[in-house]
């Protein structure tokens, strides 16, 4: 498992495999899940310094997810990155202890910047 | 208006007879009518002016404005035309034909779209010109003019046109469903707005895109990779058609993505065409009046520049079309880092004329602090190719010019995008530097908190201060705060419509949020490098951007030099499309009732047929006597002490409730007719002088001999009098005179709205000779004009009128209108006199001024 590695958590199967494709032709060993309890059980087995959560995922709410996350793994920034803009659920979230929070869709470039912000900030 | 006079002077003679109770039920259907129809007549004239205001005063406003508007003030219209042919036996069926043409020339205009799009798919930057804006967007046309017609070099690329966008939406069959999200979308609820957005986008990101397309992409993009590249990487830009009618530049609303490798075109193509639909894109486009079905995304491919130095270049100072030099604002890397605020930058003021002398030149910080800029220094030789660019697609284009730059690492200038420069606010100063000469007037103001920075947006807001410092401060940024931010990022632009004001720690004129700043005319200072620590959230601020000072509270002195707000919505193609619609609308044609042009198949604007239709009913109204005489038994005598020789008609509710219908009589004091008591009032607050005394040169003295009689008898010769009747009722009066040689009208509506309030005043005739004749009426015409009566003549007839007023206004005219028609007998005798007339006038203005200022002070 690389050092720097992204966990992409979406339901969008279209979303992640772009995504997951465009950062690791970036250099960020990417890996992309569809469902919360599929990221749960990526998060425990490696080391992801960052995971970019969406907050819709069909088997969990995406703030349970965090929690869990938090729990099993809290070396790891997770950012949010939502098609589903809500205030009270971003304060919920960063209170949670979730690095940032992003509204899709947001431009590659910013998003490798808010990566390479997450990985500094890692412990 | 004789014939309607010879109507009027007709109206008691040979009519069938209604007993009172069917002349009553008559009366009120007919009053019914006319009373919706001025409702109608109301309702339009108020959907007009709003229309209107829509044009003068730059409140936004969608084609969901334009056609509920067209939409309510076509049925208003319609009814208009329903009333007045119920009042008037369906004579006024000829209006069906001018609406039913008026309505469709609107319904064609609302519908209009923009010529539909043909040609290639895709188009090489080599055959791009800017007459191609309807295929390949403003912004790529104009760049392959630059390339082909002016001679510069560009990026080699291609575009993606709109015939492709079609397809891809069409395919996807994606446009039914963005629209069905759109639909009832609220502006105001950022969230909703956001989540939204991100739908679209996602929809439109994730649709496959036809194989065609994708093939003939990929071809092209083969094509330019014709060297020995491990891998070409290109730039994709936005170039939307019908974005740019109005100066709009859309100024980083939509999406770039550079360093687009072959494997990521395709999709970067899909999320560049979803751009379109972020959520700033959207507000932008429903504040400044742009349809979304008429945006066209089309989409430019070119080589990635391997800049080693890039930056924009104003052909004059952005806010001044007349400065003699160029402006320059250059950073390492690409041009992007310039325009995201987030790069220090160097900015160089360069002479507009050879040798293109260097003025000045200063380093701004960027985010990452001011210390790399002085490293890259733009060179003169640089500079002033730059200048004699921008001097040279200034004259190409024939405006100021906004470009974008890049220099290579081999030193080659490439052109990456020109546009115009955005249109400074007419009447400014050339000013760019912080300095208010009307603030400087002012004193007593209160220290500011802090000065300095650079004002990229004149003007002075007011609000509390909320800081944006991620996605999540964005959706909580309340409206009319004043918004603090670190970088002027282009995200922050959505924040605009709700923004007070502007302050940046970073940043310079040329960041795309600045220029969207002053598009909607928002107060902005960037370079203000204490702001996000010294200010606090929710604090109320006022900043003087054009001065550069931030105040603690409100500081209304300043606030009363802010400019007005720049009207968004001039030029855009919703206004145009309102601005069409109004030809329909809103020119009045037919202005004068006694033309004989004034007729149903001569109105060519809903206005007309308003005012055609509001004339005629009023008409039809005073016709109202002649289409249905009334047996004599409706008429009451006028009891004033002892019985006088006026009769009064109650058409419905005009008598109080205890007055006995069998009686002959009505007394005064049974009278309710508020416009009737007016008249009254106005015809017995002075006693007549009797006539005047004439001179040997009038004629017909014998018979005005007979006439002297100071009371308000009107029946002195039976030959010459018919009888004189009032008919009322509570709101309503019409009252026909005729006294001596002379006939007078006068009608009075003083209802609950003050459109369908008006009081008509028609005149006409007398003993003299016509000159004398037309001398009097000039006389009554002159007194009723001071009075604000709206006065036509013809010959020796007169019509006054004064319109949509408050009842108590109106029945002080009606008491000026009683007193004339007893105090005017006659005197046309004396007309040739000019002592006389001066006499008579003063005497009669002096009466009204007393008896306007009596009020209650009448002999009744």
């Amino acid at each position: 498992m690389a050092e720097f590695s992204v966990l992409v958590i979406d339901d969008e199967q279209e979303f992640v495999s772009t995504l997951v494709r465009r950062l690791c032709k970036r250099g960020w060993a990417s890996e992309g899940v569809l469902t919360g309890g599929e990221a749960i059980r990526k998060i425990a087995a490696g080391n992801f310094a960052v995971a970019l959560l969406d907050m819709r995922l069909p088997d969990m709410d995406g703030s349970e997810v965090l929690r869990e996350i938090m729990k099993i793994s809290p070396q790891t920034r997770v950012v949010i990155l939502t098609g589903h803009a809500s205030a009270s659920e971003g304060e919920e979230g960063i209170r949670n202890g979730a690095f940032d929070y992003l509204i899709k869709p947001v431009e590659f470039e910013t998003l490798l910047e808010k990566l390479q912000a997450a990985r500094k900030r890692s412990p | 208006m004789t014939s309607l006079f010879d109507r009027i002077a007709s109206l008691f003679s040979s009519k069938p007879k209604l007993k009172p109770a069917e002349l009553q039920a008559a009366f009120r259907s007919h009053y019914k009518e006319f009373r919706s129809l001025l409702t109608a007549n109301n309702n339009a004239l108020e959907l007009m002016a709003e229309m209107e205001q829509a044009l003068s005063v730059g409140k936004s406003f969608g084609m969901a404005f334009i056609r509920g508007n067209c939409t309510a003030l076509s049925v208003n219209i319609y009814k208009m035309i329903q009333h007045l042919n119920r009042l008037a036996d369906g004579r006024y069926a000829g209006l069906d034909q001018p609406f039913r043409a008026i309505t469709r020339q609107l319904e064609q205009i609302i519908a209009s779209r923009p010529a539909t799009t043909e040609g290639a798919a895709i188009l090489s930057m080599a055959e791009v010109d800017a007459g191609m804006v309807d295929q390949v967007g403003e912004k790529m046309a104009n760049l392959g003019e630059v390339r082909n017609r002016v001679g510069l070099r560009t990026p080699d690329g291609f575009v993606m046109t709109a015939v492709a966008v079609r397809h891809f939406t069409q395919v996807n069959d994606l446009q039914v469903e963005i629209n069905r999200r759109l639909k009832g979308l609220d502006l105001d609820n950022l969230e909703e707005l956001y989540t939204v957005s991100a739908g679209i986008q996602g929809l439109i990101s994730n649709a496959p895109l036809p194989e065609d397309l994708e093939e003939a992409i990929l071809a092209h993009y083969q094509q330019l990779a014709t060297d020995a590249e491990s891998e070409l990487l290109v730039a994709l830009r936005s170039s939307a058609i019908g974005e740019d009618s109005s100066n709009v530049s859309f100024a980083g609303q939509y999406r770039t993505q550079l360093n687009v490798s072959r494997e990521f075109v395709g999709q970067a193509y899909k999320e560049i065409v979803a751009g379109k639909y972020k959520s700033q894109a959207i507000v932008y486009r429903q504040q400044r009046g742009f349809r979304h079905q008429d945006v066209h995304m089309c989409v430019g491919c070119l080589r990635m520049v391997d800049a080693a130095i890039s930056g924009v270049l104003y052909s004059r100072a952005p806010d001044d079309p007349r400065s003699s030099f160029v402006m320059i604002q250059a950073a390492p890397g690409l041009a992007g880092n310039v325009v995201d605020g987030s790069a220090a930058t160097e900015q160089l003021r360069v002479s507009r004329t050879v040798p293109y002398d260097i003025l000045d030149r200063q380093f701004g910080a960027g985010r990452e602090g001011g210390g790399g800029a002085s490293l890259l220094r733009l060179s003169a030789a640089q500079a002033a190719e730059l200048a004699e660019v921008g001097v040279r697609l200034e004259e190409h284009f024939g405006a100021p010019q906004d470009i974008e730059w890049s220099i290579d690492q081999a030193g080659l200038l490439y052109i990456l995008q020109s546009r115009p420069l955005g249109r400074p606010v007419p009447g400014e100063p050339p000013v760019l530097i912080a300095h208010s000469p009307a603030a400087d007037e002012l004193s007593d103001l209160p220290a500011p908190l802090f000065a300095g920075g650079v004002c990229v947006s004149r003007g002075v807001g007011c609000g509390p201060v909320f800081m944006v410092r991620s996605s999540l401060d964005l959706l909580r940024f309340p409206k009319g705060a004043v918004l603090v931010v670190e970088t002027p990022y282009p995200d922050w632009a959505s924040l605009l419509d709700r923004a007070a004001a502007v302050i940046s720690e970073t940043g310079q004129v040329a960041a795309h949020l600045a220029t969207v700043a002053r598009e909607f005319g928002v107060p902005a200072i960037f370079g203000m490098k204490q702001a996000l620590t010294a200010l606090e959230n929710h604090h109320l601020v006022t900043v003087d951007a054009t001065a550069g000072k931030v105040y603690g509270g409100r500081v209304e002195p300043l606030l009363a030099l802010a400019p007005p707000k720049p009207n968004l919505m001039a030029g855009s193609p919703v206004y145009k499309i309102l601005r069409e619609a109004m030809e329909y609308i809103t020119p009045l044609n037919l202005t004068d009732p006694t033309s004989p042009f004034f007729r149903s198949d001569s109105c060519q604007t809903l206005h007309d047929l308003t005012r055609f239709c509001h004339e005629k009913a009023v008409v039809e109204m005073f016709n109202f006597g002649e289409r249905y005489g009334f047996d004599d038994k409706a008429a009451k005598q006028l009891v004033v002490d002892a019985p006088s020789q006026w009769w009064v008609i109650d058409l419905d509710d005009g008598f109080r409730q205890d007055f006995d219908p069998e009686s002959r009589y009505v007394d005064l004091g049974h009278i309710v007719s508020v416009p009737m008591l007016a008249i009254w009032q106005g015809m017995t607050a002075f006693p007549w002088a009797g006539p005047p005394p004439v001179s040997l040169r009038g004629f017909g003295s014998i018979i005005f001999q007979s006439t002297r009689n100071t009371n308000l008898d009107p029946a002195v010769r039976s030959s010459l009098v018919a009888k004189n009747y009032f008919l009322i009722s509570k709101n309503f009066c019409n009252l026909s005179v005729r006294l001596g040689y002379h006939f007078a009208l006068v009608e009075a509506n003083l209802g609950e709205f003050l459109t369908e309030n008006y009081v008509s005043f028609q005149f006409k005739g007398g003993a003299a000779d016509e000159n004398r004749r037309l001398l009097r009426i000039r006389l009554i015409s002159d007194i009723l004009n001071e009075f604000g009566f709206r006065v036509e003549q013809k010959a020796d007839a007169m019509t006054a009128r004064i319109e949509k007023n408050t009842s108590l206004f109106l029945q002080e005219r009606l008491k000026i209108l009683g007193y004339l028609i007893i105090h005017t007998r006659q005197i046309d005798m004396v007309m040739g006199d000019e002592g006389m007339v001066a006499q008579y006038q003063q005497k009669i203005m002096a009466d009204l001024h007393t008896l306007l200022q009596t009020g209650e002070g009448g002999m009744t």
